[in-house]
């Protein structure tokens, strides 16, 4: 494009007034000297953002006009319009001055054929020219949204939608508790380090939510203590407890002195739809995280072989779980390559107790798997690559860390 | 002074503009602002036409965090706006008509950035719909290859919004410390 050309006068049609703005500095900018955009009776070109609601409105109109001006039609999709340049979106700089160079051409060639003819552009009905004012009180989107009809019930859940609660080290044994007899971070004691999830609470809700998942019914799980209400289809639970009493009943062995007293039992309709303390009500996932982070108190499920190598199928959804210590670092350590307990406790030089919490936590969802080649074992990597950004980060990471809500 | 920046991106209506307001340490500069005429011949002027806000990092370095304009707006900024961002955060609203349709255009439109460094996704309105769930979410993105952090967030919360944001950092490198000793 020779910028020493005078730059070509355009009109901007179906644009909200930040699509508006935004066009006009771009061609100020990136495009500085190839387009200038004037009002709609003085342009020489027309622009159109093809896929707002005004845009195609305008554009059809206009395309009906006849007009001796060249279009340019932005979109997303590819416009197969006779007469019309496209550019596809996002607008590439290179893009958008080629075509405006094409305008320019084609402006040029109309207007030698229509000198004879002198049809003055200003004297055809005008388009309307896209107009701020009018297009802040229009729709800005183009139907894409659907309605919602909000369920102020589900919005007073606060306990199902509540943010999740960031464990540091310090609060660790208060909060999740600790095992005596058994010293979980002494390599030599990693063999006893383990604990049986049937044992626990956590084994008979992972019983329960299985069977009213599957059944697709609401059902009671009955233990002798406050029951557990589960309702698979909206994914919750409820249960009219204290977090503390539920803290401590999660830590208890109970498979010899309550197990006989469990039972799941469907719920009527009548009963299911009672109503109930909102404030009650948990997510599925979240509740049985945190039950399974209270009954490991620190050890790894027995179901994992502390030897072999495991690996995280998928991120754990952080923001609505308890987030043990370190959680985050570990569960992006093993979404990208399996390694051994032992081997992640190593190599992000954390106490096994963090890793094995976050582990029996992130197994009660069905999140982590194992290998067993023996591959998986010689080959584990040792260490991590550092980003090359890695002082920034930690600062980043320290005012984000400190900056709870 | 290195200028350091992490992008938020999103269809119109996923939480930008408010994510980026939950933990920037000043007012978030908003395209809806009405003066823009003094900005308007500057160069600088740019920022002003998309959703713009600081952390305060210590030592005197600033995190910029920018918000880029919606799915159906002028999306030509994007490849200037991403040139030398640490990582994507990508906002999806969970009660448009195919937020499927709308992760694979982001991921797609910044798919060479997303290679150079990170992405992690944002899943907001859940609490008004929660279909898809996080579950659909992962499901399809095993099907692109990819295994990024995906959160339910409510842009409104602090927390939510650091929590995203932590985990892109540990995604670009899990051996980082923070301070969970405190």
């Amino acid at each position: 494009m020779d910028k020493n050309r005078s730059p070509l006068k355009v009109a901007l049609h179906g644009m909200d007034e930040r699509s508006y703005k935004m066009m006009a500095m771009y061609l100020q900018g990136p495009c500085r000297g190839a387009a200038v955009v004037v009002s709609e009776q003085n342009a020489e070109c027309d622009i159109f953002d093809g896929d707002s609601v005004n845009g195609q409105k305008f554009l059809t109109e206009y395309l009906q006009k006849e007009s001796h001006r060249p279009i340019i039609v932005l979109s997303l999709n590819d416009q197969k319009l006779e007469n019309v340049l496209p550019v596809k979106k996002p607008v590439k700089t290179d893009d958008m001055l080629m075509v405006l160079a094409k305008a320019k051409e084609l402006l040029s060639a109309n207007t030698k054929q229509t000198m004879s003819q002198t049809v003055p552009l200003a004297s055809r009905s005008a388009t309307p020219t896209t107009d701020i004012a009018e297009n802040i009180i229009q729709p800005l989107e183009d139907g894409q949204k659907l309605k919602i009809f909000i369920n102020t019930d589900e919005q007073k859940k606060t306990s199902k939608h509540q943010a999740a609660m960031q464990l540091n080290e310090k609060g660790f044994s208060a909060f999740i508790g600790s095992v005596s007899g058994i010293d979980v971070n002494n390599p030599k004691q990693f063999d006893k380090a383990h604990y049986n999830p049937r044992e626990y609470f956590q084994g008979y809700v992972d019983s329960a939510f299985k069977v009213s998942r599957a059944k697709g019914q609401v059902r009671q799980l009955n233990s002798g203590w406050s029951p557990l209400i589960i309702f698979p289809q909206s994914d919750e639970v409820w249960l009219d407890v204290d977090e503390s009493q539920l803290r401590a009943f999660s830590g208890l062995v109970i498979n010899n002195t309550l197990g006989s007293k469990m039972s799941i039992t469907p719920l009527s309709l009548e009963v299911s739809s009672m109503d109930r303390a909102l404030e009650r009500f948990y997510s599925m996932d979240a509740f049985l995280w945190k039950v399974a982070c209270w009954a490991s108190k620190g050890r790894y499920p027995i179901t994992i072989d502390i030897n072999q190598p495991v690996y995280l199928k998928q991120w754990p959804n952080f923001t609505r779980l308890l987030v043990t210590p370190h959680a985050m670092r570990i569960a992006a350590l093993l979404i990208q390559s399996p390694r051994t307990l032992s081997n992640v406790a190593e190599v992000l030089n954390l106490k096994p107790q963090y890793v094995f919490v976050f582990i029996s936590a992130a197994c009660s969802l069905g999140l982590v798997g194992q290998t067993r080649r023996v591959a998986d074992v010689l080959v584990q990597p040792s260490e991590i690559k550092s980003n090359k950004n890695q002082g920034l980060l930690s600062r980043i990471l320290s005012v984000l860390r400190g900056k709870k809500a | 002074m290195s200028q350091y920046k992490i992008i938020f991106t999103g269809p119109v209506g996923a939480g930008k503009t408010t994510a980026i307001n939950s933990i920037s340490d000043l007012p978030p500069i908003k395209t809806d602002a009405s003066a823009s005429d003094m900005t308007r011949y500057r160069k600088s002027s740019t920022t002003v036409a998309m959703d713009y806000g600081i952390m305060n990092l210590p030592g005197g370095e600033k995190l910029h965090l920018y918000g880029t304009p919606g799915q159906e707006r002028f999306d030509f900024m994007w490849d200037i706006l991403v040139t030398g961002g640490i990582g994507l955060v990508l906002l999806l609203d969970n009660t448009r008509a195919d937020p499927f349709q709308d992760m694979r255009f982001f991921l797609d439109t910044f798919e060479k950035f997303i290679a150079d460094t990170t992405v992690a996704i944002g899943i907001t309105q859940m609490d008004m719909s929660g279909k898809p769930t996080i579950e659909d979410y992962h499901i399809q993105l095993q099907g692109l290859g990819l295994k990024p952090p995906v959160f339910a967030v409510d842009a409104r919360v602090k927390n939510d919004v650091s929590l995203l944001i932590q985990a892109l950092l540990y995604s670009l490198d899990p051996g980082l410390e923070g301070d969970n000793e405190q």
